[in-house]
């Protein structure tokens, strides 16, 4: 594999997103494979910001540590990325005359890195541009370095400003400004790209927020009801960018409750609708969650991930609320809860997700995080097929007519699934009930009929799990990665884990396996679990007790999936990889950590 | 009062709307009264039980979610208004009333009523007004009167009374109605008025509660309260008057109407133009255009 990382930083509000974006796109057409990430503070302007763009020509879902070519628009990027440098890298920046402190210099001299000051003010002068317009300067000179055809980043910048034509032509002067200068002053100054290949030139660039949305808008959600709270704010913002063309029906709400009741509210009357928070939020849904367990009624709500307790980090990522999604809530319920690992996952996991919650008439809680709802990721175009919808309604008008209020939630139910139709329906009516009650929603308060609910709520909880499926196997061969189907062979090494981490998972176990010094006896497989609650543990223990090493990884301090299969299977993982620092796991640090557990 | 009197099985009669299960309210409580106008009001528009919503909140009020007929929710203290909100939006066609008491709705659930009016969301709240917090045993509302002993505040509640009209009037309602439960055949009316406004209808109903309440006791209520006469509902500052000057008398029925100004789903742009309900629109959406631009 060949693989690059270049990264452009700079203070927020500078612009660097969006340049990020153009170039990682540019990037993707010219036939490569990216993988984007993105690092900034929870403020507007004058923060830290970083866009890291890996490119390779395999597949890749994750990012390195090491940047090979920085683009700095102030000196913040001396300071914060000069020793995130793989030696021999390169870095542009556009502060001309700039002092490197003693440190810096040896830093530089000792990992051989060339430092290029960009003369971006000078040549924004010359072409009357703002000073807005440096990202775009040093992306062309970059992409001047590159080799690649001005055309094809000309094009990225007018799909981003179609519409704003006097924006569009300040762009193009400065693309051709940055394209100039490398050109006329360091012609010399090349970086490669890894080798192009026209397979991703047609894949989808997308952030993890965007497939979910799309996931969402496919599966038949119509409204959706949310209250902004990074990393969960980048789903509304693009559900409520395709409001008017979809006709879904989106509202902020004033508060976090607020949100997930109107969801209640809306999925009882027979919609689909999804409210969506991070840990701080979904702590105030939690009445709302468990309120839709009694009444047995469906509801969604997406859980996205940073590192708490409390405001915690908030532009960060973590795998921290497991725990919190299994338990949360007050009594005894039956619930679903999944995970998603990456776009694909965020898109194609939407309709489960809604499923499970219609046909078992229960809360499904979809946990992702800010790696996955603002990583970029390539993805091969989704299927044209059109998922099945499982509703699990009484429709019939003949099956309405004979319906007995009682029916609704009747607790003789064999999997604990009562008959449910929809307020409107010209049949018996019913109380959906939080208070316990009888089959009809009647309050009854007596110590035959609580125990006969409880159970039969419970019950669903064996019909779900059931109905799951067991978690993926992965497994290297012949330096491919693959999907290994049911009837496993042996592994070795048994790597475990759930969500985000996959991406960097599944790209170090490549590496580590292409590493002359691994013993090439040991196969390894990493058991990657989306569905999380109830935990299907089978397919682990029958791989757990012939491996001989187990290791789990995880973005959170205590292994919480880990503390689940030994909750549920008895078995403990004793070796770990942890990571809790708001960080993603980067491949090229976990395929050592990796290494040194072999 | 004109119940139509069916005899064809074709129009909905009160005794669709009875449940087999016994009142558990207090002699003499307001709910009684509510709970019947309920009734009436629906039979009277001809709305059958299977055709209507009814959401309630937490509280003695809430009892009634299985003593009358028609699709019900019963759900959590104070988030009455975002359920039924919620419920209302994705099947406009049907009439959706939430019932909540004077304890949720000016505490817990108070950013909820804000936001209601504000949104404009075409339902009817029935605020059951008695003054305290009844199924907890009696303790002070946000309403009760500065200064009377209630339980868990032996000395009286230190905080002022929440000026509930004029607060509601604050954030320019669109309907707003002040009856009492003692008076069905008003109750009746204005409930129905309610059902058929464009957007949210704030319904304050003046409850007698005989076992918590000694201030506002139904002897009370009945000797203060006034139905307006040639009052012009749309007049917004006179309504305001009305409804917040309560020294002499308290001023009964529609106090403020305006049906100029467009409910929540008639401000979606999202939604204009569109003849389906969110409830029909369930069906796996095609995605290639939007896919389309992502690559």
């Amino acid at each position: 594999m060949s693989s690059v990382a270049v990264t452009i930083t700079g203070a927020q509000g500078q612009g660097i997103d969006s340049v990020g974006g153009i170039l990682a796109r540019a990037c993707k057409r010219s036939g490569r494979c990216v993988f984007a990430y993105r690092e900034y503070m929870s403020l507007i302007k004058g923060g830290h910001s970083r866009y890291q763009i890996d490119i390779a020509d395999r597949f890749i879902g994750s990012s390195v540590s090491q940047t090979d070519l920085l683009l700095t628009l102030n000196h913040h990027g001396f300071e914060h990325d000069l020793k995130h440098m793989r030696p021999g890298g390169i870095v542009l920046h556009d502060q001309e005359g700039w002092k490197f402190s003693s440190a810096q210099q040896a830093w530089i001299a000792e990992r051989n890195l060339r430092v290029v000051a960009v003369p971006v003010h000078a040549l924004l002068r010359d072409i009357g541009g703002t000073p807005l317009l440096r990202n775009v300067v040093l992306a062309a000179f970059a992409w001047s370095m590159f080799g690649e055809d001005r055309a094809l980043l000309a094009d990225m910048v007018k799909e981003r400003y179609a519409r704003k034509e006097d924006v569009l032509a300040a762009n193009m002067r400065a693309i051709d400004a940055g394209i100039r200068a490398r050109e006329e002053q360091v012609p010399d100054l090349t970086f490669a790209l890894p080798p192009a290949d026209a397979r991703w030139k047609d894949r989808l660039l997308l952030s993890g927020s965007q497939a979910m949305g799309l996931g969402l808008v496919r599966a038949g959600m119509r409204a959706f009801f949310s209250y902004p709270m990074t990393p969960a704010s980048p789903l509304l913002t693009v559900i409520a960018d395709l409001q008017n063309e979809t006709g879904i029906l989106v509202k902020q709400a004033e508060d976090e409750i607020t949100a997930a009741q109107m969801m209640s509210g809306a999925m009882f009357m027979g919609t689909r609708a999804a409210t969506a928070t991070s840990g701080g939020g979904f702590d105030l849904m939690t009445e709302t969650l468990s309120m839709n367990a009694i009444a047995e009624n469906p509801a969604l709500f997406i859980l996205a991930q940073r590192p708490g307790p409390g405001t915690g980090l908030p532009t960060w990522t973590a795998q921290g609320d497991l725990h919190m999604a299994i338990h949360c809530g007050h009594g005894e319920f039956a619930r679903g809860v999944l995970a998603v690992s990456d776009a694909n996952d965020a898109y194609s996991l939407m309709n489960d997700a809604f499923n499970t919650a219609e046909t078992l008439q229960t809360p499904v809680i979809v946990l992702t995080d800010k790696h996955v709802a603002e990583g970029i990721f390539t993805q091969e175009p989704f299927a044209a097929a059109a998922p099945t919808l499982s509703r699990g309604l009484v429709t019939d008008p003949a099956a309405l007519a004979s319906l007995q209020s009682a029916d609704r939630y009747d607790p003789t139910a064999a999997t604990g699934v009562s008959p449910r139709w929809l307020p409107g329906s010209h049949a018996a009516t019913y109380a959906g009930q939080a208070d316990e009650h009888r089959g009809d929603g009647s309050v009854e308060e007596s110590a035959d009929n609580a125990g006969a609910q409880m159970d039969k709520r419970l019950r669903k909880m064996k019909a779900m799990k059931a109905a799951l499926p067991e978690p993926v196997l992965y497994e290297v061969v012949s330096r491919e990665l693959r999907v290994v189907s049911d009837d496993v062979p042996e592994v070795d090494i048994l790597i475990v884990g759930w969500g985000s981490s996959k991406g960097a998972i599944l790209d170090a176990l490549l590496d580590v396996t292409q590493d002359s010094g691994l013993n090439t006896q040991d196969s390894i497989g990493f058991l990657h679990y989306s569905w999380l609650w109830p935990l299907k543990t089978d397919r682990f223990e029958r791989l757990a007790k012939q491996a001989r090493k187990i290791v789990l990884i995880e973005g959170n301090a205590q292994g919480q999936l880990g503390r689940l299969l030994r909750q549920e299977t008895g078995i403990e993982i004793t070796e770990k990889i942890l990571k809790y620092d708001g960080r993603p796991f980067f491949r090229d640090e976990l395929a050592a950590a990796i290494r040194a557990k072999l | 009062m004109s119940i139509p009197l069916d005899t064809t099985g074709s129009l909905p009669t009160m005794q669709d709307y009875a449940s087999e299960n016994a009142c558990t309210w207090c002699d003499g409580c307001g709910d009684y009264g509510i709970w019947t106008a309920v009734k009436r009001a629906l039979v009277e528009l001809q709305i059958h039980p299977w055709q209507t919503l009814l959401c309630f909140d937490v509280g003695c009020h809430g009892n009634m979610s299985d003593k009358i007929d028609g699709y019900r929710f019963h759900g959590l203290h104070g988030r009455v208004i975002p359920f039924a909100a919620g419920a209302k939006l994705a099947r406009m066609d049907m009439p959706v009333l939430a019932f909540g008491g004077d304890g949720a709705s000016f505490s817990e659930g108070v950013g909820h009523l804000v936001h209601a009016i504000r949104s404009n969301y075409p339902i009817v709240f029935l605020l059951h007004n008695n003054g305290n917090y009844g199924l907890t045993t009696g303790q002070a509302s946000a309403l009760t009167k500065q200064g009377v002993r209630m339980n868990a505040s032996p000395n009286g509640i230190p905080e002022a009374t929440l000026p509930s009209m004029d607060f509601i009037f604050s954030l320019q309602p669109t309907f707003v109605a002040r009856t009492f439960s003692g008076d069905i055949p008003q109750m009746t009316r204005v409930i129905k008025q309610a059902i058929g406004h464009r957007g949210f209808a704030f319904v304050d109903i003046l409850q007698a509660c005989p076992t918590y309440n000694k201030f506002a006791t139904h002897e009370y209520l009945l000797a203060h309260c006034r139905e307006v006469k040639n009052h012009d509902s749309s007049d917004f500052n006179r309504a305001r008057q009305l409804a917040i000057d309560t020294s002499d008398s308290i001023a009964t029925g529609v106090l403020y109407q305006n049906v100029t100004i467009p409910n929540f789903y008639e401000r979606l742009r999202s939604r204009e133009g569109r003849e389906t309900r969110l409830v029909d629109e369930v069906t796996p959406y095609d995605i290639g255009g939007l896919m389309g631009r992502l690559v």
